[in-house]
């Protein structure tokens, strides 16, 4: 005892006064209070359970959920779980995502080139662009969008864009590939990714032997025309064998009331979620590019000029694949922005995961349905972050 | 002696295509054929959108749905017969317009010339216009008018107070523009037995006024909350350090609406009955705390940057852990990452347009609704109408963020951030 009081008794300083007390107490302190606070909300809530008898648990999952869902990517019935439901709705969010992801990034950086273009009509018109849809908040570009949908004429009157693109206020059809059968469907899309897989790896080869041997190899040529033309026989061969593995679906009016049946219908909510989500987070993007290209030095830019290349070779080849290290990781916190603000879907009537998960907390356990909600956008955001590290691990000095 | 002979320096002047417009068209419009063609093109589509957007919002659109709307814009259903029965309420957010032109013009009469003087003037000036709306006076009486135009009175009342007693300090107006934010609060919200103060419920509050009462809220509480959190992910404490990272992680993981809508099932239940606390105030709480969490990845990246040298320096001089942390590292991390801090507080404003999932009528939302009503009810002809609403809503939230991204530009100049 007398050992511990002298060890904590240093040069006379009183114990109340050691820095390890002081920490240790308030970490102590801190932690019971937040444990307390934390049981103190639980047992509220298991008392509000009891008294208004609300069932509890994940029960419900197995329960048909017996509500309608909007628009959905994956077959639905309303006899389907809540369980299947909830997976329905997330599907529906992970598809928003991956499509606003890909579209908003394509034109964010279009639009962050177009910013630092020596054209000054383009730079000025990137400006204006950026500066408007980053300022203005999502849900009112939202219902911008939805209104001007809903606006449009009725399915009879509608527009029809070359027999094949019909545009009304039921959304817009286009044509689209449905498979004809499961299996020929499955083992091309199979054959298709072992194209690509080909595709890469002559890339690779021809670009080193490229490197090696100063030949030129068209490594971007050949790799795509490997996949290419893998492809099209995987195609040719399994439409001989079983019949084309997919057919492609026109969009048609049926019926008294001329309702389009056929093709694929991005229905007016969803139509107006990806074009309001795309253009505010692309104004983002377009800042981050803009940054990232700014902050390759200068000398590098004009060293690949004075080399000889081409403005255009120069930022492909020089200042772009300097600029992605410092893009990354920003860019993927905007691509988790982008999944959560697609939680506005609810707004404007697409159902995605929030939406859903709110209109099934009328019949089930709110807290359940929150913990799943929760680790549902976790596992979305660990997915992005998986990609993005490793992309980022993939192109960054060795 | 010999003569030195000046050496002869005749200076061309550059040719004319190389200078003045011409030269500039040149350099920037027609600098090669390809920028030529580049421009021509872009020119036209800029011009034809530019041509149909202004014929649009002079001739063809009617902004009646937005006269229509006029004060529900602004204070929402504050003043409706429902929100204060048998009194008129309207001059308790007008009192508190006063009070933040009060405040804007002893900043300006502290500041002196510059930025806050032009901000003060033009507020002030702006919100006098609107005395001049042409209204029938039955809709807008003259004293609703006259408290408008009481602004510029009051903006020099705030300046003459700030130049000539001993209120001119920024930490006056520090003190003071909490004490406004408080009183406003209660002139709101109201204090029972009080005449002409009679309690107003916070479910009618709504409009532009909720939509700014939210961010100032936001803004000024989750700054410290954000900085806290960022210290404690970096102490070096276990328990403190575990607590913030789960608390930032969970509320980062998690969309806005998500949590504003679960604070509306799930955070009643967490507390027991009859205890005080309201939607709004749930509303408030979520969307503070979801922004202190981003604000403190944004601190903590600051503090990242910093060179450790600072901090040993200033250890090494003596000062103790938390001066050398509030002295010495906050500013010069916060300073560093002023264009994150503004980025967020402007997420915040314009996320607090979410509330109308927990049913709270803020200016998007009231418009919403009562745009689709009039539709509904056949009071306009069609649908793309409504437009005019959004476009007029994206225009207000437009000039606050675009201000505030303004504003902060010119502060991260006049540190000179980047360059030291």
């Amino acid at each position: 005892m007398a050992a511990i009081l002298q060890n904590l008794t240093y040069q006379g300083i009183p114990i109340w006064r050691h820095a390890l007390v002081i920490q240790w107490t308030a970490q102590i302190l801190s932690g019971f209070l937040v444990v307390f606070l934390v049981a103190w909300f639980f047992f509220n809530i298991a008392n509000a359970i009891d008294e208004r008898e609300i069932p509890y648990g994940f029960s419900f999952l197995e329960r048909a959920y017996q509500t309608p869902i909007g628009q959905h990517f994956l077959p639905y019935e309303t006899s389907d779980t809540f369980l299947y439901a909830f997976v329905v709705a997330a599907v529906n969010t992970i598809v928003v995502s991956i499509v606003g992801v890909i579209l908003a990034t394509l034109l964010g950086i279009f639009v962050g080139v177009c910013r630092l273009s020596g054209n000054w009509l383009v730079a000025k018109v990137a400006l204006v662009y950026i500066e408007f849809f980053r300022n203005v908040p999502l849900l009112i570009q939202l219902y911008f969008w939805f209104y001007i949908v809903l606006a449009l004429p009725q399915v009879r009157e509608g527009y029809v864009i070359a027999d094949r693109l019909y545009i009304n206020n039921a959304g817009v059809s286009i044509p689209f590939p449905f498979p004809d059968g499961a299996a020929a469907a499955l083992f091309w899309i199979a054959l298709a990714v072992a194209g690509i897989i080909a595709g890469t790896a002559v890339h690779r080869a021809l670009t080193q032997r490229e490197i090696t041997t100063g030949q030129s190899s068209y490594p971007l040529i050949g790799g795509f025309a490997t996949a290419i033309v893998v492809g099209a026989v995987a195609w040719l061969v399994i439409s001989f064998v079983a019949g084309a593995p997919f057919v492609v679906s026109q969009p048609a009016p049926q019926g008294t009331f001329g309702r389009i049946a056929g093709g694929f219908t991005i229905s007016g909510g969803l139509m107006a979620l990806l074009i309001g989500l795309v253009m505010y987070t692309s104004s983002f993007i377009a800042e981050i590019v803009r940054a990232g290209i700014q902050s390759v030095g200068r000398g590098q830019i004009e060293a690949a000029r004075a080399l000889g290349l081409s403005p255009m070779s120069t930022l492909r080849q020089v200042t772009f694949p300097q600029a992605l290290r410092i893009i990354i990781p920003p860019l993927i916190s905007q691509c988790l922005n982008l999944t959560k603000n697609s939680s506005l879907a609810g707004a404007i009537g697409f159902a995605d995961l929030t939406n859903v998960a709110k209109t099934m907390t009328q019949t089930a356990p709110a807290i359940s349905i929150f913990i799943l909600i929760m680790a549902a956008y976790l596992a979305m955001s660990l997915a992005y972050s998986l990609i993005g590290n490793l992309y980022n691990r993939h192109i960054r000095i060795a | 002696m010999s003569t030195v002979t000046e050496p002869v320096t005749t200076q061309l002047p550059p040719p004319r295509s190389e200078i003045g417009l011409v030269g500039w068209l040149r350099a920037n419009l027609f600098s090669t054929w390809y920028n030529s063609a580049l421009t021509v093109v872009v020119g036209a589509l800029a011009a034809w959108a530019l041509w149909y957007g202004l014929r649009w919002l002079f001739i063809d659109a009617d902004f009646t749905v937005v006269s229509t709307l006029g004060g529900l814009l602004i204070i929402g259903q504050y003043n409706t017969d429902q929100a204060c029965a048998g009194q008129n309420c309207f001059w308790r957010p007008q009192a508190a317009l006063l009070l933040v032109t009060l405040l804007l013009g002893m900043s300006w009469g502290v500041a002196g010339e510059g930025l806050t003087r032009r901000i003060a003037i033009i507020v002030a000036t702006v919100v006098a216009l609107f005395a001049f709306l042409p209204y029938s006076l039955e809709r807008m009486g003259w004293d609703v008018r006259l408290l408008l135009l009481a602004n510029v009175p009051s903006l020099l009342l705030g300046w003459a107070l700030a130049r000539y007693t001993r209120l001119g300090t920024w930490r006056w107006v520090a003190i003071l523009s909490v004490a406004a934010f408080l009183l406003t609060l209660v002139l709101l919200r109201g204090l029972p037995g009080v005449p002409g103060l009679q309690p107003v419920s916070v479910l009618y509050w709504g409009g532009l006024m909720l939509n700014l009462l939210l961010a100032v809220a936001g803004i000024v509480v989750s700054f410290p909350i954000g900085i806290a959190l960022a210290l404690g992910r970096r102490s070096r404490l276990p328990v403190v350090k575990l607590l913030c990272v789960v608390f930032i992680e969970v509320f980062r993981g998690v969309p806005l609406i998500t949590l504003l809508f679960m604070s509306q099932v799930l955070v009643p239940l967490a507390f027991p009955e009859n205890f005080p606390l309201n939607a709004l105030l749930r509303a408030a709480i979520i969307i503070t705390l979801f922004s202190a969490a981003y604000m403190a990845e944004n601190i903590r990246g600051g503090l990242q940057a910093l060179h450790p040298g600072q901090a040993e320096a200033a250890r090494a001089l003596g000062l103790p852990g938390w001066q050398t942390t509030l002295l010495i590292s906050l500013p010069q991390a916060i300073r560093n990452v002023i264009p994150a801090i503004v980025g967020q507080f402007i997420a915040l404003f314009k996320d607090t347009s979410l509330v109308y999932i927990i049913g709270m009528l803020d200016i998007v939302e009231l418009s919403r609704k009562f745009a689709t009503t009039y539709v509904e009810n056949n009071m306009l002809p069609y649908l793309d109408d409504v437009q005019e609403v959004f476009i007029f809503l994206a225009l207000v939230f437009w000039i606050f963020c675009f201000g505030m991204s303004h504003i902060s530009g010119r502060i991260e100049r006049h540190l000179g951030v980047g360059e030291r």
